[in-house]
């Protein structure tokens, strides 16, 4: 069995809060192949492979490197060992130049900047070693950590969602350099949920389902669907009831607008565009592009630089979002920790946040009137299916699914007329997820106006009437989804116009700013 | 209105009273060490310390009396903490609230007039002494720490000025004008120096709960200070919650100021140097840091502290320790007390990045 170089046994890992992230895994892991480990959120493949790479210690269960049994007490231990992990966030240090990140931490005699650039010259990851991280865009950023770990003879590694915030051409070029390594005889496990990029990259194929693996193949003899079939544990993909869409009058609309972010750079170039009721709008791309911002200068939390913003015919840039709510405007927001929720509030007081100056809950003292308000939450917790301790629990207490349900359960309970919901299933298991979008459907058909925002682009096909696809700041193009095949919707999150893929001349890319 | 909901937010606070407690024994056992390696008997010490705290009426008075002022400054703090901020302007806004109940005493008025308009002018006084502060945190970005010991200087300097230039006794040059008798709070039991100032105090505390639980700027101020980011999505303006919780702590000081000129014998003045009015504001933050920065833990903590103030006076007639050394026993008690609170005070705001106003 000398070509297999990783081997993990009844792997079992129970975080000290008492979740079951692995129940018993069984990997193995071939020399010099491409190995995809394939999951769904919380299917448990990063915890496994933060054990493989020492960061964690499981429950329970043996690994062997090789064939020698080991026992990591830390990262560094399984780097010697020759194994490193690439984070989905990376662990770089902005100020420093990519050299300087390349060989932090490591004694100044193993510094060759020579070793380094013959590394760069042998398997074609070219990066500039004198810009400084935080100037070079995330792709790049990418290849500095892959070198960092092929500096430290790191012979497997693994790559933990490597293509989340990388543009498609550089998702090419990463997995280019896959294949080159591979050739040059490392080990690569690459950790994924998307299908078609398990298809194309990898050699084998491990599935996990909530901690237990479901399936192992050769990817030659798999297919999409089985590999999703797997994945899910049913047949796939969920194809949401829809009826068709009776737009009525534009209550949103959106004209020039222009948004800085927190660097004070535009990160909304004059986008206009209009939502009706009884339509959903989606906003596809992928993240970073100015779909925060965009977000934020329409709900009132971000400064409109330009332009207007018009709800239900009155012109609202630059109003509080307590103005905006009384207008009818609900916000579903990207991040429920840092917006939606007060974590060490009640669910009874997060019920309220955004309406708790509303009549009926105040009382003559400028009180809040508990009783109703406690009525209010028990309320939200029924329609909305959440399971909640009570409603005098505090939110943290709830599980991500059940937090987010509360956010949306109290944003409906406004009676918007406007719904602007941003990632709203991000993180959430799957029947959360198809709850929530249920839902947004179910008040689109009621007449409100859903502007979505998403990077889960099954998400905005599935969802939308209209969607848009944004790229830089700006629009690439609106259309009906069933007007656009899953390749154009790639081109223009690439930075292709929609006027560009049409007319047949070859594709430019838009000047970036 | 109480019941189920009262008891709740009770709650939330109490798993603070083991750490509290572990605190306070601590401090005594430090405190013993240092008594003993002095040539003193720490056992005998502390018996009187709590003879001459609680015994007996008088003395239970005397602790009493000293609890008051201090529960309404540890209001201060405590709002401060409840809205994201680290407000120690407390000793300054007391300065002020008992310098506008001299100014009061000064005017010739019927007599019924003194009290109410002592307390409004007061707690006025300390109110504007705290929106000082709040201003400048909210528009210029100034840190609260910063500014409020800047502005306790500024107090003491000025109500020092009034006393000496404006306001001085004709009779007694080490004191201002005294509260005239129609303007006193009434003395609670005869020969003691507990007035009806306990009863302002203890209404006050109890308005300052019913104010964070279940008013809605309370919900404003405590979403505020939870997550600053999440209160500005729910419509809440950070700014204004902010401003008013400097008011809401300001007005507490500026009362406690009051107290102690309305409701303090024997001089119902501002003594020279401030010397009876100084420290008080400091106490409120051990107090509240001690009560777990809530009303309800800020009664008992109060009662604590002034009972070390009145048996350590006990303490030193009864074994002999000096009075330095009293002070010194207490300063360990205190820190002891407040290093928990600290601790996990520096902790929230590492972990939420500081506080900041967007």
């Amino acid at each position: 069995m000398n070509d297999i170089i990783v081997q993990m046994k009844n792997i079992v890992k129970v975080y000290p809060d008492g979740t079951v992230a692995l129940r018993g895994v069984d990997l193995e892991v071939r020399r010099g192949e491409i190995h995809g480990l394939l999951g769904e959120n919380g299917a448990g493949k990063t915890t496994l492979m933060k054990i493989l790479s020492g960061l964690l210690r499981p429950t329970s269960g043996e690994i062997y490197i090789a064939g020698k049994r080991v026992h990591f007490k830390s990262a560094s231990e399984a780097l010697k060992h020759g194994i490193g992990m690439v984070h989905q966030h990376l662990a770089l240090v902005p100020a420093f130049t990519a050299y300087e990140n390349i060989i932090l931490g490591l004694p100044s005699r193993e510094a060759s900047r020579k070793k380094i650039e013959k590394l760069m010259e042998e398997t074609g990851l070219k990066v500039p070693l004198d810009a400084l991280v935080e100037d070079l865009p995330f792709g790049v950023r990418q290849r500095i950590e892959i070198i960092k770990m092929l500096y430290r003879n790191v012979d497997i590694l693994i790559l933990d969602e490597p293509t989340t915030n990388l543009t498609p051409i550089e998702t090419r070029e990463l997995f280019h350099t896959l294949k080159e390594l591979k050739k040059r005889g490392k080990t690569i496990i690459f950790i994924t949920h998307k299908l078609r990029e398990v298809l194309e990259v990898t050699d084998r194929i491990t599935v996990l389902r909530r901690g237990r693996v479901v399936g192992r193949t050769e990817t030659a003899k798999a297919t999409p669907e089985m590999l999703a079939k797997m994945m899910v544990g049913r047949e796939v993909v969920m194809k949401i009831e829809k009826k068709p869409a009776k737009p009525g009058e534009p209550v949103l609309i959106v004209k020039d607008l222009w948004v800085k972010n927190d660097l004070g750079e535009w990160a909304v170039k004059g986008l206009s565009f209009a939502v009706y009721s009884g339509e959903i709008f989606g906003i596809a791309g992928v993240e970073g592009n100015g779909q925060t911002e965009l977000v934020e200068a329409i709900t009132g939390l971000r400064r409109v630089e330009k332009g207007q913003v018009i709800l239900m015919g009155k012109d609202v840039t630059n109003k509080s979002p307590g103005e905006l709510y009384r207008l009818g405007l609900s916000h579903i927001p990207e991040d429920r920790h840092k917006l939606g929720l007060v974590l060490d509030m009640t669910v009874s007081e997060n019920s309220i946040l955004g309406i708790h100056r509303l009549k009926k809950f105040l009382g003559s003292l400028l009180n809040l009137k508990w009783g109703v308000i406690d009525r209010h939450a028990r309320d939200i917790i029924e329609r909305f299916e959440i399971v909640a301790p009570g409603t005098k629990a505090p939110a943290r207490s709830l599980s991500g699914g059940n937090q987010q349900k509360l956010v949306v359960g109290r944003e409906l309970s406004k009676s918007p007329r406007v719904i602007v919901a941003a990632q709203p299933t991000r993180g959430l298991d799957v029947a959360a997820t198809e709850y929530i979008r249920k839902l947004l459907i179910k008040m689109r058909d009621e007449g409100k106006a859903v502007l979505l925002v998403s990077a889960d682009l099954d998400e905005i096909l599935q969802l939308s009437d209209r969607m848009a696809v944004m790229y830089e700041g700006e629009f690439m193009g609106i259309a009906k989804p069933e007007e656009l095949t899953e390749e154009r919707i790639g081109l223009m999150m690439g930075g292709y116009k929609m006027e560009q893929i049409s007319s047949k001349t070859s594709p430019q890319p838009v000047e970036s700013r | 209105m109480p019941g189920s909901r009262f008891w709740i937010v009770l709650k939330e606070e109490l798993g603070r009273l083991a750490e509290i407690l572990i605190a306070v024994l601590v401090g005594f056992v430090i405190a013993g060490i240092l008594m003993w390696l002095g040539g003193y008997d720490p056992i005998a010490a502390y018996i009187a310390m709590f003879e001459f705290s609680f015994s007996d009426p008088y003395y239970l008075a005397t602790t009493l009396s000293f609890a008051a002022p201090i529960m309404l400054t540890a209001i201060t703090f405590a709002v401060g903490v409840r809205a994201g901020l680290f407000n120690i302007g407390a000793e300054g806004q007391l300065y002020m609230g008992a310098l506008g109940a001299v100014i009061v005493a000064s005017w010739a008025l019927p007599g019924p007039l003194y009290l109410p308009l002592a307390i409004i002018v007061g707690s006025l006084m300390g109110a504007v002494w705290g929106l000082a502060a709040g201003l400048l945190k909210v528009y210029r970005e100034v840190n609260e720490v910063v500014s409020t010991i800047m502005l306790n200087w500024i107090a003491f300097w000025v109500v020092e000025y009034a006393r000496v230039y404006i306001y001085p006794n004709p009779i007694d040059a080490s004191k201002t004008i005294s509260m005239p008798p129609a303007g006193r709070l009434p003395i609670l039991i005869k020969g003691t120096e507990l007035s009806a100032s306990l009863i302002v105090s203890l209404v006050f505390v109890g308005i300052a709960f019913y104010l964070l639980w279940y008013m809605v700027l309370g919900y404003e101020i405590r979403a505020t200070g939870l997550n600053p980011s999440a209160a500005r999505y729910g419509g809440i303006n950070p700014k204004k919650a902010m401003l008013w919780a400097f008011i809401i702590g300001g007005i507490a000081s500026g009362l406690a100021g009051v107290c102690e000129i309305a409701g303090r014998p024997p001089s119902y003045a501002i003594t020279t140097g401030l010397s009876n009015l100084m420290g008080l504001g400091f106490d409120g933050i051990t107090v509240s840091l001690l009560g777990a920065n809530h009303p309800f833990g800020i009664i008992p903590a109060a009662i604590f502290i002034g009972a070390l103030y009145s048996g350590a006076r006990g303490m030193q007639i009864v074994t002999g320790v000096p009075l330095e050394m009293v002070k010194a026993v207490q300063g360990i008690i205190i820190i002891a007390l407040a290093v928990p609170g600290i601790i996990r005070l520096i902790r929230s705001k590492i972990r939420r990045g500081g506080v900041k106003v967007v």
